[in-house]
């Protein structure tokens, strides 16, 4: 009912961020679990910036487009759908800040914790929000 | 899940830093021991975390992405191991377990501990606890608003 309108789609985007902060909430309760383990190398997710690349990919039209006579041709350019986005977790295995090889800066990790609470709670009433102004529809 | 999954890594963090200031709580305890069970003056403990991975480890230990197991699920203690450097040197010929004989005779053999060091350490460990309960605090806390969605 709701999959092709606005709604829909801002409560997608809604509920896709809300994973990855709570995956990114788990990586960074993992890094400061293990601030004290020898070798232990942080990890850090990435997701905003591949699926802003996606959404604006959809607005922007291509400057040069490819005919397109067969099926079997290939266009020049494939826009990536946003619902195909996800959450990359990438590993920095090459810094060190610790004699022991670890490389977890617990200030720099609440830091970001904090930072990933705030988005986290930002985008919980985001969709509350939305659906909140679908309850105002429905009442009348 | 995931969510409850942060609380479980950062409870994993809490027991690890826990059983650490336990240890180093028994080595201040014993920073003057000179008589144990085994013999001879107490040697200090400390203890070595490891990480606990979702996956077990498959792949060569040699290339960095050998050390992507997945999304890590904490820490746990692998071993509480002794120090093995030598004991203090103490001239103290009154006192019972002093050597007798030798070149070292009239010497005591105090325990490896060095307080400041252990001091030093329990603040890291208490520091490192306090951070674990304030992600378990913000867990609990977003946990809560996603809850108001609804509402």
């Amino acid at each position: 009912m709701f999959e092709t309108s606005n709604f829909g789609k801002t409560i997608a985007i809604l509920q896709r961020s809300l994973d990855v902060s709570s995956l990114r909430r788990e990586v960074i309760s993992n890094n400061i679990a293990n601030v004290d383990t020898p070798g232990f190398k942080r990890s850090t997710v990435n997701f905003e910036t591949s699926l802003k690349k996606a959404l604006d990919a959809q607005s922007v039209t291509p400057g040069l487009t490819a005919e397109v006579s067969d099926p079997r041709h290939m266009s020049f350019d494939q826009p990536t759908d946003w619902t195909s986005v996800g959450p990359t977790r990438v590993l920095d295995y090459l810094t060190q800040t610790n004699n022991n090889g670890n490389n977890v800066d617990l200030e720099e990790e609440l830091m970001s914790a904090q930072q990933n609470q705030m988005m986290y709670t930002l985008m919980a009433q985001a969709a509350a929000n939305e659906y909140n102004q679908i309850n105002i529809v429905l009442r009348r | 899940m995931s969510l409850f999954g942060s609380i479980l890594t950062s409870s994993s963090g809490l027991s690890a830093q826990r059983l650490r200031l336990d240890v180093i709580s028994d080595n201040l305890a014993n920073a003057t021991t000179t008589r144990t069970a085994e013999g001879g003056p107490f040697q200090r403990s400390r203890v070595i975390f490891r990480p606990v991975v979702s996956q077990p480890y498959w792949r060569s230990p040699f290339l960095p992405e050998s050390l992507n197991n997945g999304i890590g699920k904490g820490v746990r203690v692998n071993k509480i191991e002794k120090d093995n450097s030598p004991p203090v040197l103490k001239y103290d010929p009154t006192h019972p377990d002093a050597i007798k004989t030798g070149p070292q005779a009239g010497y005591v053999q105090l325990p490896n501990v060095n307080v400041v060091n252990e001091m030093v350490d329990m603040i890291d460990a208490s520091r490192a606890y306090e951070a674990n309960v304030t992600l378990i605090n913000g867990a609990k806390a977003m946990f809560s608003k996603a809850l108001e969605i609804g509402r």
